[in-house]
């Protein structure tokens, strides 16, 4: 009897922890239907981008053909687009004409993924030429190319830039909103708000003060990537830290911005969380989303970290200018308008 | 310590609240309350939990906007003069929240700097005794350091005006009169103090003049002294017994006078125990009360607060 008193306390006071309620039942119901979304077809599924002029060759309509019983999933461009979608850094591997035969190009950001499709299209192809009978097999060429056709080729190249912006979610998130929801719950606010102090030194102080954090933790990252990795900075220094500035400015704003509906940093930690773990998981930090479905692509492109990531990678990775990253920034930019407006809306000092 | 009477003398109250009120979507805290405190006295303003001291002292404090009415203090109000009076007040609120890892030496200087007018942060120190642990973490002081340090902090900026909300809750009893010196120090210095608390001996030792409030409402003020003796039955005589008291009824009857039954004794007050006592040692012997001990004791304001409130001041 004692016990199973015992047992029902502890599920009645447990129940009343929401956030550990949120860890426990909602976030890994989230983490799978996230991924299981991604890679819902025979996981994960290999996604290659072939440009439409395949189809005009006999051979090349026969790979077509042959491909489609294996995992690939083929996805036609017209030249133009497919060449947009890999300076984007979207696409994994994509099967190019050359010459008379192909060539399978592999982008050296996402080597594991593109590997793989392009294993998968060496063995679509060997079938095809086993089907045609007669000369000795022969594989395709691989190339392994970055986005920008730029130099630097490495996954710590592609991880870099999504790590510098992962960065300036975490602040944003927890070292801004999570701390001042705990300053306004313990009261420290309070104490500030009986002296002549300006709020707005305060709070500008605490801004100036994240800032220099931001900027040192970049400069310690880009300094790593730079002697541990060979990785630089292949565009503009001036544009790259305007493209940084903003996306800050916009982190920090939603941080200040989801304070503002928050009583208790327990209730915090489950509001952020919403934002966080989206962004983290789909924004393209660690591995893109080519294999995503559509909606999934076009939603996550809603949110600020993914077209902020993106234009971050063309400038840092491939030098690029801001042509065609206007839009991208244009949904950082409104983000961070919108968040301000609601952080000076909600913001309660006790 | 700092000579008597050095601060300019200004004319008028040093605060003045009329008919304040606030209410809070589930309950009316404070309903309609005026305040006037005079320059120089220590001015205590008492009540259970709950009774709106704290509302009225955030209203006060510029914290919470009052609904209603009016607050004037050191002849400037809210309206035109916040950073004027923000300047020239000091306020210790219930519970002060620092930051863990800075030291009293560093907050006092920090908040220091806030203010254009400011003491230094080793004369406070020496003042509330911190100096021993003046380069510690906040984290790792005791209750009563950190309510010093609270203390220091709201004297931080040589306020005319100090506020203290319940100074000496959860303080050991060494510690209280501890804080009770520093105290009539500051008031020894010139500054006006108002504070709230519920405990009773503070509010008598401390107080010149003292507000009682119950409900979001002022029951009465005055002076310990004169709100004791407004009772009319300044002394109490308690009957103590050996486990729980026995029904007072038949005793009461035989002694011609109401009998009070108090937690595990019984409480009779009188205006005249002189004449009480023979008479009442006659009606225990008839009705054969096995009390254990009699006790003669002055009122005290605890007892003011009962007839007030009907309820004791820590209920």
């Amino acid at each position: 009897m004692l016990l199973l008193r015992q047992f029902l306390i502890e599920w009645k006071l447990y129940s009343r922890d929401r956030v550990a309620l949120f860890w426990t039942f909602a976030f890994p119901l989230l983490l799978l239907m996230g991924f299981g979304t991604i890679f819902r077809s025979s996981a994960p599924a290999f996604t290659l981008v072939v440009t439409q002029t395949t189809r005009e060759t006999q051979a090349g309509r026969e790979l077509l053909e042959a491909l489609k019983y294996t995992p690939v999933k083929l996805l036609e461009l017209s030249p133009q687009a497919a060449g947009a979608r890999w300076k984007h850094g979207e696409t994994a591997a994509q099967l190019e004409p050359a010459g008379g035969g192909f060539t399978v190009k592999v982008n050296t950001y996402l080597a594991a993924q593109g590997a793989m499709t392009a294993q998968i299209v060496q063995q679509a192809n060997l079938a095809v030429q086993i089907r045609r009978g007669g000369a000795e097999p022969s594989f395709l060429p691989v190339q392994m190319e970055s986005p920008g056709h730029a130099h630097s080729a490495n996954y710590a190249a592609f991880l870099l830039p999504g790590l510098l912006g992962m960065n300036l979610l975490s602040m944003g998130l927890f070292s801004v909103g999570m701390v001042n929801v705990s300053y306004r719950e313990k009261g420290k606010f309070r104490r500030l708000a009986v002296t002549p102090l300006p709020k707005w030194i305060f709070l500008l102080g605490q801004i100036l003060h994240r800032l220099t954090v931001t900027f040192l933790q970049s400069a310690l990252m880009l300094a790593m990537g730079h002697y541990a990795f060979g990785i630089g900075n292949q565009g503009s220094y001036l544009l790259l830290a305007g493209v940084m500035a903003l996306g800050t400015a916009c982190f920090m704003a939603m941080g200040f911005a989801l304070a503002g509906f928050a009583q208790t940093s327990e209730g915090y930690a489950a509001i952020s969380n919403v934002f966080f773990f989206p962004m983290m998981l789909l924004s393209g930090v660690y591995f893109t989303l080519d294999s995503a479905p559509r909606w999934m692509q076009q939603a996550v492109v809603v949110l600020p970290l993914s077209p902020y990531l993106k234009t971050l990678r063309a400038v840092f990775n491939d030098g690029a200018g801001m042509e065609g990253h206007w839009a991208q920034m244009a949904i950082v930019a409104a983000w961070t308008a919108a968040c301000f407006l609601l952080a000076v809306k909600r913001f309660k000092w006790a | 310590m700092a000579p008597l009477g050095r601060r300019p003398v200004t004319s008028g109250p040093a605060l003045e609240v009329r008919g304040i009120r606030k209410a809070y979507p589930k309950v009316v805290a404070v309903a309609g309350l005026d305040l006037e405190v005079r320059r120089g006295e220590v001015f205590g303003l008492l009540g259970p939990n709950g009774a709106g001291k704290t509302t009225t002292l955030e209203m006060i404090e510029g914290l919470t906007a009052p609904d209603a009415g009016t607050i004037r203090m050191l002849g400037l109000d809210w309206k035109h003069d916040g950073r004027a009076i923000r300047s020239r007040i000091g306020v210790q609120l219930q519970s002060t929240s620092l930051f863990n890892k800075i030291t009293p030496r560093e907050a006092l200087a920090l908040y220091g700097s806030y203010y254009p007018k400011r003491r230094s942060p080793e004369e406070l120190l020496d003042l509330v005794q911190l100096r021993d642990k003046a380069d510690a973490y906040h984290v790792t002081l005791s209750g009563g350091q950190m309510q010093r340090l609270a203390l220091a902090l709201a004297l931080v900026n040589d306020p005319e005006l100090v506020f203290l909300d319940e100074p000496t809750t959860g303080l050991d009893p060494q510690a209280r009169r501890g804080l009770w010196e520093v105290v009539r120090h500051i008031q020894g210095e010139g500054r006006t103090v108002i504070l709230t608390t519920h405990y009773m001996d503070e509010a008598e030792a401390l107080c010149d003049r003292l507000a009682i409030m119950d409900h979001g409402r002022l029951l009465t003020e005055g002076t310990p002294m004169g709100l004791i003796h407004s009772l009319a039955i300044p002394s109490v005589v308690e009957l103590t017994f050996d486990g729980a008291p026995p029904d007072p009824g038949l005793f009461a009857q035989r002694l011609g006078q109401e009998v009070a039954v108090r937690g595990d004794f019984w409480e009779i007050p009188t205006p005249d125990p002189k004449a009480l006592l023979p008479r009442l040692l006659e009606a225990a012997d008839s009705a054969a009360v096995p009390y254990q001990q009699i006790h003669v004791r002055r009122a005290t304001l605890e007892d003011v607060f009962l007839q007030l409130t009907g309820r004791s001041l820590r209920d």
